[in-house]
């Protein structure tokens, strides 16, 4: 299955930049020709574009972001995209401020969904960040994090089957 | 004479000097203004007392413009007019702060992020105010390239604003819901335009302007990629672009990337074609449809631009010789008020630019450092090279503070900001250089585009009667033109230079270490007006000040209690909607109004950090905050 793992966030905000810092470990290994890696930070009208153009489209996405999900942190969760568009005024306000610069995650993925490119499985694994301040260190929680969070990213990439992949909250380090 | 409230003259030579004593700039006179008044408190409580359908309408936030804009207004449903406003910009931007003590090289990536939108003009203002403080002068071809840019940038921004923020406001799901008589008139309505746009009718167009799904929406949506691939293929990386240095640019120049350049230009030699008809079918119908629309953001014909897209051959970077340089450049720089332009000189329109905070959350500054500017004008205690910013949240009051934007006036009148002012002022002035395809007339604008997939058309933008929303659209359709045309001068430009080897794109600089140095930044964004002024001070950053198009628009009301632009944009509005019950007001004239002026509001507002970052949503309340006791000013949340 063509997958694309990719991370998703501002840079220097210490651990809620943690979806480009994932994105840039993981593209130092070793892939199967099928899996692409990114960092999907450059604006999500610049991503419609872009995916609009790869050939062939992808069928998976395992994205990785910084959230607030109400869990002790370091945390992180993972959970198959319900890929639900809101309605029209919604999307509207998210690609103004996707056109503003502001980069999120939910607006990233509503709109590729609205211009039909959002690829059919979409995993987020979302990481409650323990450090938000400008910096471009992680905290140690979440250094100690980061193996168990690439870990799912590959588990999610390569053989995830969206039937069994319950949704997670795992706090492990 | 071009000044009527500023204390300031000009002798036979063009030299401006101080009238009176020392004591000339200070605000206890009256200036002269054009502009509309609104009812006072007290007049509005009267009204409130014995008419039932005066109410409150806020727009909090005023959806579709990026940013954080929220929008106050009293409106007399009955009598169908708005009777007083406030605008107010809800975040606190910053970079002035940020800004202070650094090495100035840092302002080209600080500054550049004051807006995502607008992603390379901060970096190159910067770069052009460190040019003057060090007496700088880039290449010919470092020129040319930063002048591409900025063109192809505003080809980005221009089609973003028209068709994706303020285009749905003319759209069927809007004009059916808000005017069902006019959309009725439209449906059959002929569309003149029809061979450069290709649709039959009005109410085509407007069936198209659907916001997400219709077919103009994205056509706008692919063109911005087309834009931002023309600005990388030069400038390495949009938005932020690090190839933006003093003394020119970074990047490697070759014929290659040239062609690959225009190759994406050309294609808005089509587009802008077609914009240009949409926009002036729409704009005529709706005049045809209720002659009252002509009212519908109507304001003072007071606009200002620095002017932007330098002259190889001039530019040197001294403020001493910025007059000249200022004059060669594709776009004029200008005030022009009441209609007329009354200055080209960029000394004239930076002695004429001062700030106010009597209604935003900062304190005043005393002292005037430079009560002259380099070549011995006088300026005012509150120009931009005197000013210091000293942020002071308080609680909202619309008699006292309410907006984080600044009060910029212009001679101490209210003036707009906006692409479309670079055509007037253009058109007006009639001092372009001989070029093959933009020829002003005094009274217009005439733009050759060529032949690319449709025939070559000549188009020409008339000096508007009446100055309101509509006339601020089609000029910004106008706009794509004047930038692909401008363009293509400098890529012609470009391409002689590269044939005669003079391919250098940067001068190199130190940066002073002793004394003090000051330079501005004159230039423009999407919206128009741009200015950086800065002051170093032994090789640090001491003072920096930042003067946006959205500041100038979005402004309160200043130390006369005149309004800012959107306000008196607002307060002139006629409600034309359609509705029966005051619970069915949707404020579409209103609407239509402020976004006319592509509100950007990142570069006016932007974090307000105390001991978190705020890296998201902000919501505020712009209700109720003419009550005397405090309100809370802004509500953040992260998330």
């Amino acid at each position: 299955m063509r997958t694309l793992i990719a991370g998703v966030g501002y840079s220097n905000l210490s651990d809620s930049s943690i979806g480009p810092i994932a994105a840039a470990e993981l593209k130092r290994e070793s892939w199967p020709a099928d899996i692409k890696i990114d960092d999907l930070s450059y604006g999500p009208i610049s991503v419609v574009h872009n995916l609009a153009e790869t050939r062939p489209q992808y069928e998976r996405l395992v994205l990785i972001t910084a959230a607030d999900f109400g869990a002790q942190p370091p945390a992180m969760r993972w959970d198959l995209w319900p890929a639900i568009l809101p309605d029209a005024e919604d999307v509207q306000a998210r690609v103004v401020e996707a056109a503003g610069g502001v980069i999120d995650w939910k607006n990233l993925l509503i709109i590729l969904q609205q211009f039909d490119v959002l690829p059919r499985e979409v995993f987020v694994i979302t990481v409650q960040p323990v450090k938000t301040d400008f910096g471009m260190e992680l905290s140690s929680g979440m250094r100690e994090l980061l193996p168990e969070i690439l870990r799912v990213a590959r588990v999610l990439a390569m053989n995830a089957k969206p039937e069994v992949v319950q949704p997670t909250v795992s706090n492990k380090a | 004479m071009c000044f009527k409230n500023l204390p300031i003259e000009f002798d036979e030579s063009g030299k401006m000097t101080l009238r009176g004593d020392g004591t000339a700039f200070d605000l206890r006179r009256q200036p002269q203004t054009i502009g509309p008044k609104p009812l006072s408190d007290e007049q509005i409580k009267s009204l409130l007392a014995k008419n039932g359908y005066i109410r409150d309408v806020d727009f909090d936030p005023v959806t579709r413009v990026a940013g954080a804009l929220a929008f106050h207004a009293v409106a007399d449903l009955k009598e169908r007019k708005v009777l007083t406003t406030n605008s107010m910009a809800t975040l606190f931007r910053g970079y002035e702060v940020i800004m202070l003590g650094r090495d100035p090289r840092d302002a080209i990536f600080i500054t550049s992020r004051a807006c995502g939108v607008c992603g390379g003009v901060h970096s190159v203002t910067s770069c052009l105010a460190l040019e003057m403080a060090m007496g700088l002068v880039p290449p010919p071809l470092g020129v040319i390239v930063r002048n591409l840019l900025l063109e192809i940038e505003f080809n980005y921004d221009h089609p973003l604003h028209l068709f994706l923020l303020a285009g749905p406001d003319y759209s069927r799901a809007i004009v059916e819901q808000t005017n069902p008589e006019v959309w009725e008139k439209a449906k059959s309505y002929h569309a003149p335009g029809r061979d450069w746009h290709g649709y039959e009718t009005i109410g085509a167009i407007m069936e198209d302007l659907n916001l997400l799904t219709g077919k103009l929406y994205l056509e706008a949506l692919h063109m911005t990629r087309v834009a931002r691939e023309a600005y990388v293929v030069l400038g390495g990386k949009y938005p932020h672009p690090q190839t933006i240095v003093p003394g020119g640019v970074s990047t490697t120049i070759s014929l290659q990337t040239f062609n690959e350049f225009y190759l994406r230009l050309q294609k808005f030699f089509d587009y802008s074609k077609k914009c240009i008809a949409i926009w002036d079918d729409l704009t005529e119908f709706f005049y045809t449809a209720n002659p009252r629309y002509k009212e519908v953001g109507t304001r003072p014909k007071n606009l200002v631009d620095c002017g932007i897209w330098d002259d190889p051959e001039s530019y040197d970077s001294t403020y001493v010789n910025c007059d000249r340089w200022g004059e060669r450049r594709w776009s004029t720089p200008g005030a022009i008020v009441d209609g007329e332009l009354v200055t080209t000189r960029l000394t004239a329109i930076n002695a004429g630019i001062e700030e106010f905070v009597d209604r935003s959350y900062y304190e005043t500054w005393n002292g005037q450092r430079f009560p002259r500017d380099p070549s011995g004008n006088p300026l005012s205690p509150f120009h931009p090279w005197n000013k210091e910013t000293k942020p002071k949240p308080t609680g909202q009051n619309w008699k006292e503070k309410y907006s984080w934007s600044c009060t910029p006036r212009w001679d101490r009148q209210t003036t707009e900001a906006g692409a479309y002012a670079r055509l007037w002022i253009i058109a007006a002035a009639k001092k372009l250089r001989p070029n093959p395809f933009l020829e002003p007339t005094g009274t217009s604008l005439k733009i050759k585009l060529p032949k690319a997939a449709r025939p070559e058309r000549e188009v020409e933008w008339k000096i508007p009667e009446t100055w309101n929303a509509f006339e601020r659209n089609r000029g910004r359709a106008y706009c794509i033109a004047l930038n692909a045309m401008a363009a293509m001068n400098d890529w012609l430009k470009g391409l002689d230079l590269l044939k005669q080897g003079k391919t250098e794109v940067s001068t190199p600089f130190k940066i002073p270490t002793k004394g003090t140095q000051i330079g501005a930044g004159f230039w423009g964004a999407g919206r128009g007006w741009l200015t950086h002024h800065l002051v170093l001070e032994k090789g640090h950053v001491a003072n920096y000040q930042i003067v946006t198009p959205s500041t100038i628009n979005a402004s309160p009301r200043d130390p006369w209690d005149n309004p800012g632009a959107y306000e008196e944009a607002v307060l002139n509005t006629p409600l034309l909607e359609t509705f029966d019950d005051p619970a069915d007001f949707k404020g579409v004239d209103i609407l239509r109004t402020i976004r006319s002026f592509d509100p950007c509001m990142p570069c006016t507002t932007h974090i307000y950090a105390g001991k978190r970052v705020i890296s998201r949503e902000v919501n505020t309340c712009a209700c109720g905050a003419d009550d005397e006791h405090e309100h809370s000013h802004a509500v953040a949340t992260a998330r």
